[in-house]
């Protein structure tokens, strides 16, 4: 269930390392101070849970510290109001914190960025200032008391056996970080932080795992509230649940490097331990805090941990750093996709019916019908503005038609999300590189293969047996790929790092690894070097001939399109003008129009 | 105006060895153009090939990594846009950008800031001039730019740009998603202004338009200069290959061109 | 009567909150979470001078206006003007790093004691159908209108103005008119600060102490009214004040519920869910 070598570290980290040194604690610690270090240990788990909802899923939260009031108060009703033990107390509190986080996250699916912080910082507001002060909860100012209750009327008082369970828990909630990280939905996390649409072009789901990183990030919240009042013995309605606390949350995540586990439970260590044993410095802490936040989130949007990251400086003599020629595409040995079926070459896979798009008054779309032969290239070309990408969008469910429908192996699509269209074997590349482009060429591999990981979201974060040879499966078929494409030396680097060329291979490499039927490629040669782009004809040829695939293809390099396609599409200003193949498409006068500028008197 | 027997043009605006592009991807490698006096020069090449890129260098809204701009021989090279514009430059941008929120008169009034700070009391005949140039937009002078009809907006994008009393109006891609119509209403307006003498630098995807209107041509491909000279004695045929279209562009360019400016020929 | 007429009094402070959060929102499409907490750390000045050294009010809110507009400019010089190509999010989560100072050093520097900051004008006050409005009050309505006079007659009439309409529209599009890009940035956040300390001054004799936590009212009662009003419209901030500040006053006369107290807090913070729910950008608002 959990990794040899990382309970190990974890257990040398947060459990022998202090009960080493229990005998100079005493020394060194005041009495009070197991108290601030149980504290400060619950407040790191606090801090974890922040940064699995902001730091890899971009999902912003300014109310956290609602989700460890609630956990706090959950707890201390079933430990001192129903007399249970101290570990249902526990479980209660991640139940219900994950459960409001739920209902906080709903609006987080149709709120984007500041909306959401908002909706965050009135639920905090709300906890702070209504729910906790009210009578029924908190019982005023008398509170709620969270004994240490281990059965019935047993009840430890022990700081330091209670230092001990503070450290396991860290060390459980490390672990199940850990697990998600690993696993495909660590992976959808950090592409749906990064953006939704190459999200979703890898067939996931973004709503649900939106709605799931809230569930954990609040479940560990609320472990963290209770943790924190078992600590203090009781919470009442001066507790400091309050706007200040999830403001200081956020500070730690960031500063600590969102993401960065490690960094943000020592950061979070250093703020609320360190300052306890030197009196006074808990104010100078927070405006130091403050001061990094600013300074962090305008130098280094992605905290100081990121250092590594380097913007790839300027080439001035990029005569000499030109792309080599594309790789050759690997062929990969894929899963078998349950329920593919092959349509025969030349029958129609894709059939667009009058399909239009409207944006506002604007439409980008009108009434264009297109079909796609199985095992053919498709093109579309016309000129700028002529809303191709818009009806690729269209397609592969990014945008809304507004009329017509879209086919696909005889069924409808038009109203599935682009995710459900993925699913079904429609991959699409986009124009900036769709890959996460933060994550190593490797992780996007994995990513890659998402929607075939065959193992649930909450396996996941248990980590089974099943999920660890899974993952293992997906590894070895992401090293094949790499290995294939003679890109081994560059697995491990984030593939911003990489050249444009190397770029797009590996994106369509990434595309390939779940046999999908349609490839649509939107704009393929954007970005690369000439030697690169006049090799990717060879590539595309590839993708018909020998891995047989159906390829639906927007271009602005007229002559590639001529010279690689077998049929084309040509659109102006959201309509269709043309159709055939490139020997007719080329001597067209409305295509000829429609590029050099409408004929104009003489 | 260029006549036969005027001596060379004065170079207005020049850029020197321009590299250039975002974050880390260059766009430009080393590009060098010279904008003489009086007339128009055009940038015509494919998307991507870094003409929009290229004006707003000169803009100064992207810096260059390395090269050096020139304004009436001064250096202005790590100057701000707004410094620019003080200097003699006009703009008219990609898609108008029209204030929509601003009233027509606003727009413009916003377009002589620079003038009424240095000359205030020469903003009340600019005004008029502009609005007996475009008396549409006199008869609009209050209602808001956004709700402009599309050759409107060009219109007092243009507007906007001459009564600054500029030294050289950079146009980016003005025949941009207008009607035919008004794309030849555009092309009226503008052969007026190139008959005022003033100078002008033009971006163009649509290269009919372009060749109708510029005295000179500069062709980019993926960031490079691959052709600079007079437009009257384009080849026709390194053009098309230039732009990289062959087939789909020598069929038409021979017909377009000779439809050109009779006085030229 | 009376609660539609304090609520109006209330409100409009309010609005003067929104009206920064709209200036900055416009010019930028960030949100301002220490649009009210400058304000209350620069009244610590107020109190230095005015109570500490029984200088006249009149002084010492000028001080907390010129401290707060020196923060706003120091704000914008040293972290926003290093941010110019980053996400509005990234640049809202400063302005959270600038609100969080705030509280910090009023925390480290004034905490534990309650300090007091004498009213402008101490005595007299007018009863209207019954309603007893004092002086501070009075004040605060009419300075409320007079700064939304001078900064509509500002942005209308001066070419300076102009140039910070323009820049709202598209701020390149403006820089390339020849409008002074930095200068507008400054004005923007400089502005922003000066509006939050007149706020805090004119709300502080209802409050009656200055101490961390203690404006959290206005806060949030700003914040509701940016919203309502619709966070990039400048009337819009006066009309969602005025809604805001007469709907509080509203719940907090006739409505009790004592399981829950001061209720109107959270009937605020309902309408501000309902406002994003429903029509995020608000009654004014232009974009969402």
């Amino acid at each position: 269930m959990v990794r040899l070598h990382n309970v190990m570290t974890a257990a040398l980290l947060f459990v022998a390392l202090p009960l080493l040194t229990e005998h100079a604690m005493p020394r060194l610690v005041r009495p009070h101070g197991y108290l601030n270090l149980d504290v400060g240990i619950a407040l790191a788990v606090a801090a974890l849970s922040l940064n699995l909802l902001l730091g890899y899923a971009g999902q912003i939260s300014l109310g956290h510290a609602g989700l460890l009031a609630i956990g706090a108060f959950a707890s201390g009703i079933v430990t001192s109001r129903w007399h249970g033990p101290m570990a249902l107390g526990l479980v209660l509190a991640m139940v219900v914190s994950g459960g409001l986080a739920f209902l906080v996250g709903l609006p987080a699916l149709r709120l984007r960025g500041l909306y959401l912080a908002i909706v965050t910082v009135v639920f905090g507001l709300v906890m702070q200032y209504s729910v906790l002060r009210s009578t029924v909860f908190s019982g005023g100012s008398a509170g709620v008391a969270l004994p240490r209750r281990v059965w019935g009327g047993r009840v430890f008082t022990d700081n330091t056996v209670y230092l001990v369970v503070s450290l396991l828990l860290l060390l459980a909630v490390w672990v199940v970080d850990d697990n998600v990280v690993r696993s495909r939905v660590g992976r959808a996390f950090r592409v749906i932080r990064e953006n939704e649409a190459v999200a979703q072009s890898f067939g996931i789901a973004v709503t649900r795992y939106k709605l799931l990183a809230f569930v954990v990030s609040g479940a560990m919240a609320g472990l963290a509230g209770a943790m924190y009042g078992h600590a203090i013995g009781f919470v009442n309605n001066e507790s400091p649940f309050n706007f200040n606390l999830s403001l200081q949350l956020v500070i730690i995540v960031i500063i600590g490097g969102l993401g960065r586990r490690a960094a943000v439970v020592v950061a979070a260590l250093v703020f609320w331990v360190l300052p306890s044993f030197i009196s006074g410095l808990h104010a100078w802490a927070y405006i130091a805090g403050a001061l990094g936040l600013m300074v962090t989130v305008s130098r280094h949007p992605d905290g100081i941990a990121d250092l590594l990251r380097r913007e790839r400086p300027p080439s001035f003599d990029d005569d000499a750093v030109e792309d080599d020629s594309l790789p050759a595409l690997p062929d990969l040995p894929v899963p078998d996709r349950p329920g593919a079926l092959t349509t025969p070459a030349g029958q129609p896979l894709l059939e667009v019916h009058e399909v239009s798009v409207s944006f506002g008054g604007l439409r980008a779309v009108d009434a264009v019908s297109l079909t796609v032969p199985a095992g053919r290239i498709t093109g579309l070309i016309g000129p700028n503005g002529a809303g191709k990408s818009t009806l690729f969008n269209a397609i592969s469910g990014l945008v809304t038609t507004t009329r017509g429908h879209v086919r696909y192996r005889g069924e409808q699509i038009q109203d599935l999300r682009a995710d459900q269209r993925a699913r079904l074997g429609i991959a699409r590349s986009f124009q900036q590189v769709g890959l996460a482009k933060d994550l190593s060429v490797r992780e996007n591999f994995l990513l890659a293969q998402h929607q075939v990981a065959g193992y649930g979201d909450l396996a996941a974060i248990a980590m089974t047996p099943t999920v660890a040879r899974v993952e293992r499966e997906l590894a070895e078929r992401a090293d094949q790929a790499i290995e294939s494409l003679g890109l081994v030396h560059l697995s491990g680097l984030p593939v911003r790092n990489l050249s444009g060329g190397q770029q797009r291979i590996v994106e369509i490499a990434c595309l390939l690894v779940t046999a999908p039927e349609l490839v649509m490629l939107d704009e393929p040669s954007a970005g690369m070097a000439p030697a690169a782009a006049e090799s990717l004809a060879g590539r595309l040829r590839e993708l018909r001939d020998t891995l047989g695939r159906t390829v639906l293809i927007i271009e602005h390099n007229v002559p590639l399109m001529l010279d690689v396609c077998d049929y084309l599409y040509v659109l102006d200003a959201g309509q269709l003008i043309a159709e055939g193949p490139p020997e007719a498409i080329a001597a067209n006068e409305r295509v000829i129009d429609a590029y050099f500028g409408t004929a104009l008197p003489a | 105006m260029t006549g036969i027997g005027t001596a060379a043009p004065v170079v207005l605006l020049r850029a020197e060895g321009i590299r250039a592009g975002f974050g880390s991807q260059p766009v430009l490698h080393g590009v060098d153009l010279d904008v003489p006096d009086g007339e128009v020069t055009g940038i015509f090449g494919l998307n991507g090939a870094g003409k929009s890129v290229f004006l707003k260098v000169l803009a100064g809204v992207v810096p260059t990594w390395r090269g050096r701009v020139e304004l009436c021989g001064d250096d202005i090279t790590g100057l701000s846009p707004e410094q620019r514009v003080a200097r003699g430059m006009a703009h008219v941008p990609q898609g108008r950008q029209v204030f929509p929120s601003l009233s027509v008169e606003q727009n413009l009034r916003i377009g002589a800031y620079t003038l009424r700070r240095r000359n205030r009391a020469a903003y009340a005949g600019n005004l008029e001039r502009v609005f007996a140039t475009f008396p549409r937009l006199a008869e609009r002078r209050s209602q808001p730019a956004g709700t402009l009809s599309g050759g409107e907006q060009a219109m007092l994008a243009v507007g906007r740009a001459l009564i600054n009393d500029p030294r050289v109006v950079l146009i980016d891609e003005p025949s941009a998603g207008l009607s035919p119509a008004l794309v030849e209403d555009l092309l009226d307006t503008l052969l007026e202004v190139r008959a005022t003498g003033l100078a002008m630098l033009l971006v163009e995807q649509n290269i009919r338009f372009g060749l109708r209107l510029a005295d000179h041509a500069c062709l980019l491909q993926k960031g490079r200069v691959v052709y600079s000279g007079a437009t009257a004695t384009l080849d026709q045929d390194r053009l098309a290959s230039y732009l990289g279209v062959g087939r789909l562009l020598s069929l038409d360019l021979r017909r377009g061109l000779t439809e050109r400016r009779p006085e030229a020929l | 009567m009376q609660p539609i007429v304090l609520g109006v009094i209330a409100g409009s402070i309010y609005a003067l909150v929104a009206a920064g959060v709209a200036l900055v929102y416009k010019a930028t499409r960030v949100l301002n979470f220490a649009q009210a907490e400058v304000g209350t750390l620069s009244l610590y000045a107020t109190w230095w001078i005015s109570t500490r050294h029984h200088q006249p009010w009149v002084v010492g809110a000028a001080a907390s206006i010129v401290v707060a507009t020196l923060i706003g400019l120091l704000f914008e010089r040293f972290i926003i003007r290093s941010m110019l190509t980053a996400s509005r999010v990234t640049v809202s989560v400063a302005t959270i790093g600038l609100f969080s100072l705030m509280v910090a050093v009023e925390l480290a520097l004034f905490a534990g004691t309650v300090y007091l900051v004498p009213p402008p004008l101490a005595r007299g006050g007018v009863t209207i159908a019954g309603v007893y409005v004092n002086a501070s009050q009075w004040l605060a309505l009419g300075v409320v209108l007079a700064v939304a006079a001078a900064l509509a007659a500002f942005l209308r009439f001066t070419d300076f103005g102009l140039a910070v309409q323009a820049s709202a529209d598209d701020p390149v599009a403006a820089q390339l008119m020849g409008a002074p890009r930095a200068r507008i940035s400054a004005f923007t956040w400089g502005m922003a600060g000066a509006l939050s300390a007149v706020a805090v001054l004119l709300i502080e004799p209802t409050v009656g102490v200055l101490a961390p936590g203690a404006f959290a009212g206005l806060f949030i009662g700003g914040l509701t009214a940016a919203l309502v009003g619709g966070l990039d419209s400048l009337p819009g901030a006066f009309v969602g004040g005025l809604v805001v500040g007469v709907a509080e006053a509203e719940v907090k006369a006739h409505v009790t519920i004592h399981a829950i107290p001061s209720f109107q807090t959270a009937a605020m913070l309902i309408i501000v869910l309902a406002v994003l729910l429903l029509r995020p950008r608000g009654i004014l608002g232009q974009h969402a």
